[in-house]
């Protein structure tokens, strides 16, 4: 369900070139706020060969209020059937429409690769990521139109104009299917030492609003893959490119104290802030 | 009014919830701890009633969401000084184990559904603990023990008197790590709660308390000192925090005679202060606990039922004596031996009289002679009695009889003879109260679980077993329950707990306690008792204030004993119990030239009869002495004079 990895341009906005920073001060816990989203999908049906997929989305933010964490206003929690409408009986599509159970049409958003049951089972499920993105998007322009407190928002901000312009919001990214940076750039990126970052880019897209990024290692990597401990951050731009630095070092101190606690016993613990994995957690029971 | 809600009930495959046990989480900062009583509100009607459970919480848990301790160390660099940098407190959790204590309704008795938990209130604890089938207006047989606490709330706990006095079960029975004061001060504080709430339709109650060590129980009738904490639980408890209002003291005589053998012989405390002696009939009635089981065979025991049924008591004669006998006391037991020995040796009349061998004859008398040697100053060679007042307890008295300095044959005695004297007068109803509470303490010591049958353990069993039907309660303490009798304390239907012994704990009688609990039991503050009652489903702790009498230590300090006083200080202050005229002077010029058996023997008869005119009692008891003339010493006139100063005439 991963995207394919690629690599995608971006422009250097900090120096002129890619290059590492080594973060400096006291690490400073300056997040009031964890948002993280979550999606569980099974079969519910096979109408002969064509998947019917029962979908849970939900996102939730975990408020940290004198080091203890707890739940802000109320998680959003959406399910769904999701099938490819036009492809099944007429009678089975009414009946699921009459059900009282959201019905999402997986053909109306994008075509399958191949008429194969399991690239139709696909299709179901990039729709109930698009769906998770779509309830973490709207959770965290609630958090941006009523708080005034820093989100840590698990994974991109440039899904949402909104929520991309804040300045209370960083979206934290822990996979690293899609790089920003290539060639010489992509060295100083993996070997980029704990509590170092790279320099500033800006990340553009057609349908997505542009953010300034970079990457931070928070967790040694001797031993491991490149991309152990390391995550990029998003941040709203800032027209003034002077200040960029200054705020990615900021940024940057504050994620690097979110190292404690690890978020063990989660296997992504390297990147994972322990906020992100009880807002997970939580999830996981109500959902 | 109905407390807040301060947990769910959960349940999961590894630890379900049962008939009997439940789980529930609370938030980090909920009062609950062990032994705290809480109340589940079911969601689901059963037979169109919501379910409610009470529960007493047994055992608690806390744990992160880590899996594996390793996790938090590599987490901190194995730092452990880094943990206050944490930006975030890892998730935790609070989770308790309680046991049920009541359902409602009582059917169907269905696993503890999921449901709310809030801590009990004062009615929700009367009804957990069933108390509200014996605290109704008109048919009240409560007995306040103590408090129960939790967070802010105290409810009072109340015992049932039927359970706790009989008919329906009786006994209370204490454990607890000795130097605490506590099964001491909870006794003393359950007297005083039992003497103000026994219900008037129950009948009368007193207690005979039997003080085995120290000063424990000898100022009962002195003020002690009570903080305001103190003051407060007994105004919610409804009991007065004053001292017993009627107390009356008994003790042998030290073996030479003089003085009361007890710490509270200080002058001042002397005015309910009484002796405890005995004779030949009150022992003879009890020599199976003096005697030796070993050494008393068939044939020596068959020989003292003749002795009983046909010497003492009565005109006795036979052609071996010189004279007939009646024997009524030790001195003229000792007699009809010797006149019989003498009799059988000079009569060569064989080795046997009247089928009893002369071996078994001379072994009785040796025994039964030891008596009054052995347990001196309580057994009197000439038949001196002054007794507990059998037949005139009084109501709400205590009568504390101190065996703390006595031997410990005569510690038996005293025990076996006031014990069987309660019952016999019980089972005839004229004792003078309707309920008598029997206090031993070190109960490991008369009621052990090994060792031999003795008279005065075989007393015990019988007491724990049918005591009850007749209105005699045993109250018991000892330090450790698994070296008792295990039917002693089996038959209480009461049974506290102070500070234990974790080896104690350990043993098997304590298994169906939680390990919180007894934890919780190893580290019990003063003060604090564990209570099993028949109406309590589950063990539940209270706390009970000081009692309100002067402690031993202190009122020894207070009321130093006397030290060893001479018969004439002894006599004079037996005699102002009668008589406060009686002076020093007097008692030393009345007894002057007469012998020390005789004085006792004076002073004896005069405290046992009690009679109007002290003094002239007293005079009368004494032989009168002629005085002594000076004898005229004729002088011797000299033949012839002498001259000068040589008597050699020189």
């Amino acid at each position: 369900m991963l995207d394919a990895p690629s690599i995608r341009a971006a422009d250097v906005i900090e120096d002129t070139q890619m290059r590492a920073h080594a973060v400096s001060g006291p690490l400073e816990p300056r997040f009031d706020a964890f948002l993280d989203g979550s999606q569980l999908t099974l079969v519910a049906r096979w109408q002969g060969v064509i998947p019917i997929v029962f979908g849970t989305v939900s996102a939730a933010i975990r408020q940290r209020r004198e080091r203890r964490l707890s739940t802000w206003g109320a998680p959003l929690v959406r399910r769904a059937l999701y099938a490819p409408m036009s492809q099944l009986d007429r009678d089975v599509a009414r009946v699921l429409n009459e059900m009282g159970v959201a019905v999402v049409d997986t053909l109306e958003r994008r075509e399958p690769d191949s008429g194969h049951p399991f690239a139709l089972q696909e299709l179901a499920y990039q729709a109930v990521l698009a769906d998770r993105e779509r309830v973490e998007t709207e959770l965290a322009v609630r958090w941006c139109e009523r708080e005034r407190g820093v989100l840590y928002l698990d994974g991109g901000i440039s899904g949402s104009a909104t929520v991309a312009r804040a300045a209370n919001v960083v979206g934290v990214i822990k996979s690293h299917q899609t790089l920003y940076a290539e060639g010489d750039a992509l060295a100083v990126v993996s070997a980029l030492t704990t509590g170092q970052r790279s320099s500033v880019v800006r990340i553009e897209s057609s349908r997505r609003t542009s953010v300034a990024s970079w990457y931070l290692r928070v967790a040694d990597a001797a031993g491991r893959d490149p991309f152990w401990g390391l995550v990029r951050v998003e941040v709203a731009l800032d027209d003034d490119r002077s200040a960029l630095g200054r705020r990615a070092d900021d940024v940057s101190r504050w994620i690097l104290a979110e190292r404690l606690p690890l978020a063990l016993p989660d296997p992504r613990w390297d990147k994972m802030a322990y906020g992100i994995r009880d807002a997970e957690e939580y999830l996981r029971a109500v959902q | 009014m109905s407390s807040p809600i301060m947990g769910r009930v959960v349940a999961t495959e590894k630890k379900p919830n049962t008939a009997h046990e439940f789980h529930f989480w609370t938030s980090l900062d909920s009062p609950v701890g062990i032994g705290t009583i809480v109340r589940v509100d079911g969601e689901r009607p059963v037979n169109g009633q919501l379910p409610r459970i009470y529960g007493i919480v047994v055992e608690g848990f806390s744990y992160t969401d880590l899996l594996s301790p390793i996790h938090d160390v590599l987490g901190h660099d194995g730092a452990p000084e880094t943990a206050a940098q944490a930006a975030t407190l890892r998730a935790e959790i609070r989770l308790y184990t309680a046991h049920v204590l009541r359902q409602i309704p009582d059917e169907p008795l269905q696993p503890v559904p999921m449901g709310t938990v809030a801590l009990a209130s004062d009615e929700d604890v009367a009804v957990a603990l069933r108390m509200d089938t014996y605290l109704k207006a008109g048919t009240n047989t409560g007995i306040p023990c103590g408090l129960y606490r939790a967070g802010a709330m105290e409810a009072p706990i109340y015992l049932d008197a039927e359970f706790l006095m009989g008919p329906e079960a009786a006994h209370l029975n204490i454990s607890g790590v000795s130097g605490l004061a506590t099964k001491t001060s909870a006794v003393e504080w359950l007297l005083s709660s039992i003497f103000t709430h026994f219900p008037e339709n129950k009948g009368s109650v007193a207690a005979v308390c039997f003080n085995v060590k120290g000063p424990d129980l000898l100022f009962l009738d002195k003020p002690g000192t009570l903080d305001d904490a103190d003051h407060a639980i007994y105004d919610k408890l409804g009991v007065p925090a004053k001292p017993f209002e009627r107390v009356r003291y008994f003790a042998p005589y030290t073996a030479q005679g003089f003085s009361i053998n007890t710490l509270r012989s200080n002058e001042a405390l002397s005015h309910n202060l009484s002796p405890l002696t005995w004779g030949l009939n009150e022992v003879m009635q009890f020599a199976e606990v003096l005697l030796n089981r070993d050494d008393v065979d068939a044939k020596a025991d068959a020989f003292i039922d003749f002795l009983q049924e046909r010497v003492i008591n009565r005109e006795f004669r036979d052609p071996v004596l010189s004279s007939p006998h009646r024997v009524r006391s030790f001195g003229e037991l000792e007699q009809f031996f010797r006149d019989l020995l003498r009799g059988m040796e000079d009569r060569s009349s064989g080795e046997h009289w009247r089928t009893h061998h002369v071996a078994t004859i001379r072994k009785v008398r040796n025994r039964l002679s030891n008596i009054s040697t052995r347990c001196a100053g309580l057994v009197t060679d000439e038949g001196a009695v002054s007794d507990l007042p059998f037949g005139s307890f009084e109501d709400r008295t205590v009568y504390v009889v101190d065996v703390a300095s006595v031997e410990e044959d005569a510690q038996d005695l005293i025990f076996a003879r006031v014990v069987s004297k309660l019952r016999e007068h019980l089972e005839r109803r004229d004792l003078g109260v309707s309920h008598v509470i029997v206090f031993v303490d070190e109960l490991n010591k008369y009621a052990p679980a090994d060792g031999p049958d003795t008279y005065v353990r075989k007393m015990l069993l019988d007491i724990s077993e049918r005591g009850r039907y007749l209105g005699l309660v045993l109250f018991s303490a000892q330090q450790f329950r698994s070296q008792v009798h295990r039917r002693v304390p089996g038959n209480s239907g009461t049974s506290l707990y102070g500070r234990m012994d974790m080896d104690e704990l350990a043993t098997p009688g304590y298994a169906v306690l939680s390990p919180a609990t007894r934890t919780k039991l190893a580290t019990l503050e003063k003060g604090q008792l564990m209570v099993r009652h028949p109406h309590f489903a589950q063990p539940i702790f209270v706390r009970f204030p000081r009692p309100a009498v002067m402690r031993g230590r202190d009122g020894a300090e207070q009321f130093p004993p006397a030290t060893d006083l001479a018969i004439d200080v002894a006599v004079m202050r037996s005699l102002r119990q009668l008589d406060s005229a009686v002076s020093l002077d007097w008692v030393k010029r009345t007894i002057a030239g007469h012998e020390e058996a005789d004085v006792l023997r004076a002073r004896n008869e005069t405290l046992r009869t009690k009679p109007a005119n002290v003094k002239s009692f007293f005079e009368s008891r004494f032989r009168k002495i002629v005085p002594t003339e000076p004898v005229a010493v004729p002088v011797a006139v000299p033949i012839r004079a002498l001259k000068g100063d040589d008597p050699y005439g020189f």
